[in-house]
């Protein structure tokens, strides 16, 4: 892989917010509050790659797939595509930014119309943007698609509850792919499966991308999976990107806490290896979105939470030894936003407010 | 440690095609639908029953032995023999002939009063469910409203105000229902709306409308179907008390309801004039509400899966 | 050796379905002993949910035929009077359901529900039973519990409800707990978090774990033995080690193989096992892996159904048992 500064950036998020309202119960349903599932994401993904997104459940790993794309909109911050401001996209342009971009989603078993032929599935983007028009032209394509993902051409007719989970999910590869996007993103599209049908589409996804050359952004919380397909890595905690970096160097030498606890609790199928393994097991409450700590958001878990912790916000910065790899964290120096307090004369953080 | 083959090694050559399950055979929705209700007992004989019910109601006429009015003032209030099976009435009509013929109006009240519910009501659901938020708010709270009158005060407020006849009985039992239709479209859509797959379409850049009328639709309308068995039922009970109410049909043409009223009269010297027509609507609401039973359990999801043999 | 806490014979399940009789598990044998920790790996339809809710009388009645023997402490769960079977669960049996929705009353309060648990099976005061449950619920990690106690179970997130689920399970020390893919729905901070309790559990109070689960570095981490379910039967057993380390079934083989490394990331496809498993109302004859199996190299594996024998370095308390014709290349 070349380095990721001489690589072309395909889709960027930059301060990216994905703010929930929350509501009060009763009749009135006031917005009490923010649910902040994606708070502050500073993202590239360049063109080619695989980027992994790993982080807990509820951290915001599908919100800010979905926020890349606009299928959830952002309340805050820009996503740029190919150079094209998506916050601010048109109905024309977005539809072709639904083009270029495809999503493949976690259930095999709901992403399918249960009443629609696997050939209607797939041919739906095709009649959407008017690609290969025709009914012969299309069924073609279609046939062409489902030779793609390794099905055959003789299931088009069928109804997606006679297929298999991996099959499933290979129909809704080949819908994603039909419109011939750049980009993919695949939010948990194996955790569904199983163990021996996992690796079946692990392999499809590899060998599509490096058919294809997609790009693609593979959200799974199977962290040795990622590390199977993932040319980076990015670590999300709380709805924030805390590390990113090559996959090699955060899988082997995580730099910030959360992501080390993360990945020292990945078991291993070796009996000798798991047992002799050190795991950091976290204390502490897990917070809620909608009550973010101050400061740095992990520090109520953090095993090595120190002063600045709660009164500066970390921002990524440079660690370790392997270029580009980024972890906010403020053993690595303290760098980040100072948070703003009511009462005077509050602790000021040593950084500067790098943004 | 694996002697498996890895397929597809070289990154050009796709994998061998996967060999397909063969047990089942490729077939359209609403023919497996079909199947299943065929072989749910109840629900195929009412079927069958209202496939008859409707045919002697088209083919009325042909089937009548004698005309609607036909009257011969020396056989009043016979009792049922060979020439009039159903006995004879008042003015000496043969009963069985006036069942007949009254089919076709209780019914084609029956049908007209549903669709025009259905249509109008699964068209308010839909936009209410689909759209939500204050369009669903508005919408629904106007439904309430309309669903707090009491059904039968409603169709005889709009009797009362637009007059009695067919067409306004079919309008009024009509807008009692839209509620209901708009109230079971619209639970029905909330789920399918929020289904994965509605959201991967939307995903390759489907429209509204195209979500709307291929996803949204086909897919909640399970339920709306179940409905329509089931209002129909009502809908010709409710024909019927309009009529028995001398709200609906006007006399001499025959109805079930208004013969059920007029032979009310009589009910201690000639229990057929009444007991006739009764009977049948009991049965076509009958046959209604097991089709709408069987509907139910045919359509199922869950119930499909297992009678398919299990999904996953 | 200490008596087993449950002892399964040639349990077996069928269930009535339209298109015919399902044979969901087919004569499965295995001992659970005190503190100790059986996993139940498989693919997905093998089984072995429906192998152990046969245990607990939890299968529907109408459809299920279930055979065979399972002694708890003695007692066969099997032939248990329904109001019997009702006061083993809790005490003697805790079970973690697969779908967590389906163990929790949508209409009671997760407190309430924990409460209930504890005070059917002995004097507990209100206070002290609910003191209990926020203790339970911390212990399984739940943020905030003394505030979750209160909440309804849609107010809670799946990862959530499945912690709740797990600390009504282990609400009344069970002699035996069934896991089913308890920590599936769970990230692996929280997971390694209740992967200690249960660990500590066992060493404190001698509890006998079944854990179903289809990640086999869970399993390697926690399981005393394994044991490989495909087609409704037992493929292989043994230790974790002979079974993790010296796999001799193809399909054990074919799983393990499947496995990304998250240490050595190569450029290699991963292996994978072709073609879909049997339907429980149509299984092969001769051995159930046979249409899928990569070896298939002998005369009867189409036709005669292999036996669970002993492979490899003997028997010993915990023998290596594999069901295939061809054990040969085992340990290769
Ligand atoms: N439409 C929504 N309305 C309100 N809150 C939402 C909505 N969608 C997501 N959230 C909340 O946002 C947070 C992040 O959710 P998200 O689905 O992105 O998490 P995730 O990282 O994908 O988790 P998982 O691994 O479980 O899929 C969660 O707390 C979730 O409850
Ligand atoms: N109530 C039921 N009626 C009919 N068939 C059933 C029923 N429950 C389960 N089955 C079938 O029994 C087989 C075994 O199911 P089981 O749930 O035990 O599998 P499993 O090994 O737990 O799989 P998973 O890993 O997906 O949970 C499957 O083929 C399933 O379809
Ligand atoms: S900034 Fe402080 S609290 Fe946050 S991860 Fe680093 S050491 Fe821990
Ligand atoms: S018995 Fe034959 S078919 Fe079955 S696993 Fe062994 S080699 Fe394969
Ligand atoms: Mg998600
Ligand atoms: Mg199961």
């Amino acid at each position: 892989m070349t380095s990721p500064a001489e690589q072309e950036v395909l889709v960027s998020a930059r301060g990216l917010e994905v703010h929930f309202p929350v509501r009060s119960g009763g009749a009135l349903r006031r917005t009490t509050g923010a649910l902040r599932a994606v708070d502050g994401v500073d993202l590239d993904v360049y063109r080619g790659e695989t980027l992994g997104l790993v982080g807990e459940s509820g951290c915001g790993k599908s919100t800010l797939g979905n926020a890349l794309l606009r299928l959830v909109p952002p309340t805050g911050g820009t996503v740029t595509f190919d150079g094209l401001d998506v916050t601010a996209m048109g109905r024309k342009q977005l539809r072709e930014l639904r083009r270029r971009a495809g999503m493949v989603f976690q259930d095999p078993f709901a992403s399918l119309d249960p009443r629609r032929t696997v050939a209607q599935t797939v041919s739906e983007p095709l009649e959407v943007h008017g690609l290969h028009p025709g009914r012969q032209a299309r069924a073609a394509r279609v046939r062409e698609l489902l030779e793609l993902v390794g099905l055959d051409a003789g299931v088009a007719a069928r109804y997606p509850h006679e297929f298999s989970g991996g099959q499933r999910q290979r129909v809704g590869i080949a819908r994603a792919l039909a419109g011939e996007p750049d980009f993919l993103v695949c939010d948990e599209a194996i955790a569904s499966l199983d163990v021996s049908v996992q690796a079946q589409v692990l392999n499809l996804l590899r060998r599509l991308q490096r058919q294809l050359g997609l790009t693609l952004l593979f959200i799974s919380h199977d962290l040795s999976a990622v590390r199977h397909v993932s040319d980076r890595i990015a670590v999300m905690y709380l709805g924030r990107v805390v590390e990113v970096g090559p996959a090699a160097a955060v899988a082997a030498e995580p730099q910030m806490p959360y992501a080390r606890a993360l990945l020292s609790a990945v078991p291993v199928p070796h009996p000798e290896l798991e047992r002799s393994r050190q795991r950091i097991v976290l204390r502490g409450d897990v917070p809620s979105p909608a009550r973010v700590p101050s400061g740095c958001r992990f520090r109520t878990r953090c095993p090595d939470v120190f002063e600045p912790c709660p009164d500066v916000d970390p921002v990524l910065q440079p660690v370790g030894s392997a270029p580009g790899h980024l972890a906010a964290c403020h053993l690595h120096g303290v760098v980040g936003a100072p948070v703003q307090r009511a009462e005077p004369g509050a602790p000021v953080g040593a950084g500067d407010p790098a943004s | 440690m694996t002697q498996l083959p890895a397929p597809g090694a070289t990154p050009a050559a796709p994998p061998p095609a996967e060999p397909l399950p063969t047990t089942t055979p490729a077939r359209p929705r609403w023919r497996e639908t079909l199947g299943l209700l065929a072989r749910n007992p109840t629900a195929a004989v009412s079927a069958t029953v209202l496939v008859l019910i409707v045919l002697v109601a088209v083919f009325d006429e042909t089937l009548a032995p004698y005309g609607p009015n036909e009257q011969d003032p020396s056989l009043q209030l016979q009792p049922p023999s060979r020439d009039h099976p159903f006995g004879t009435d008042e003015f000496g009509r043969d009963v069985f002939s006036r069942v007949i013929l009254g089919a076709g109006t209780s019914l084609r009240v029956g049908f007209l009063s549903v669709a025009f519910a259905l249509v109008v009501g699964t068209l308010i659901g839909l936009v209410a469910g689909y759209y939500g938020r204050w369009v669903d708010d508005t919408l629904m709270r106007l439904m309430d409203v309309l669903f707090a009158f009491p059904a039968v005060l409603l169709a005889i407020a709009i009797v009362a105000i637009r007059g009695a006849g067919p067409a306004n009985a079919i309008l009024a039992i009509g807008i009692v229902y839209v509620p209901i239709f708009a109230r079971v479209t619209r639970a029905s859509v909330l789920g399918v709306r929020e289904e994965v797959y509605v959201r991967a379409s939307r995903s390759v850049g489907a429209s509204d409308w195209r979500l709307i009328t291929r996803h949204v639709l086909p897919n909640a309308a399970p339920p709306i179907i179940v409905q329509t068995s089931v209002s129909l039922a009502f809908a010709v009970l409710a024909e019927a008390a309009l009529s028995f109410l001398g709200l609906g049909p006007r006399r001499p043409n025959p109805s079930w309801g208004l013969m059920l009223a007029d032979g009310r009269g009589f009910i201690e010297q000639a229990w057929w004039y009444a007991v006739f027509p009764g009977l049948a609507i009991v049965v076509t609401v009958l046959c209604f509400n097991l089709l709408g039973d069987g509907l139910r359990d045919v359509l199922d999801p869950r119930q499909r899966t297992l009678m398919a043999g299990g999904g996953r | 050796m200490t008596a087993p806490l449950l002892e399964v014979e040639d349990l077996r399940v069928d269930l009535r379905t339209p298109r015919g009789t399902a044979h969901v598990v087919n004569g499965l044998s295995y001992t659970v002993g005190p503190g100790e920790t059986v996993a139940v790996v498989g693919e997905s339809g093998s089984g072995k949910s429906v192998s152990v809710l046969a245990l607990l009388g939890l299968l529907p009645e109408r459809t299920a035929t279930v055979t065979g023997r399972a002694l708890l402490q003695g007692e066969d769960l099997l032939t248990m009077a329904p109001e019997r079977l009702r006061r083993v669960r809790g005490p003697g049996v805790g079970m973690v359901f697969q779908d967590p929705m389906t163990s929790l009353n949508p209409v009671l309060t997760v407190g309430r529900q924990l409460t209930e648990g504890l005070r059917a099976h002995g004097p507990v005061s209100k206070a002290a039973a609910r003191a209990r449950a926020v203790e339970l619920l911390g212990e399984v990690g739940l943020p905030d519990p003394g505030r979750a106690v209160d909440r309804y179970p849609h107010e809670l997130s799946g990862g959530m409800r499945q912690r709740v689920v797990i600390a009504m399970a282990l609400a009344n020390s069970p002699a035996l707990l069934v896991a089913d893919e308890a920590t599936t729905a769970l990230d692996v901070t929280v997971q390694a978090q209740i992967i200690d309790l249960v660990e500590r559990l066992q060493a404190e109070q001698g509890t006998g774990v079944i854990w179903i689960t289809h990640d086999l570095g869970v399993v390697a981490g926690i399981a005393d033995r394994v044991l490989v379910m495909y087609g409704g039967r037992c493929v292989e057993d043994g230790t974790v080690d002979d079974v993790l380390e010296r796999p001799v079934h193809p399909y054990t083989r074919g799983l393990l193989g499947a496995l990304p490394d998250l240490a050595t990331a190569d450029d290699a496809d991963l292996a994978t096992i072709p073609g879909t498993p049997p339907a429980p109302t149509d299984l092969p004859a001769g051995c159930v892996f046979w249409p899928r199996c990569p070896v298939r190299g002998d005369a009867r594996c189409e036709t005669e159904q292999p036996p669970l024998a002993v492979v490899g370095a003997g028997g010993g308390e915990l023998p290596h048992r594999a069901a295939t014709w061809c054990a040969e290349g085992e340990a290769s």
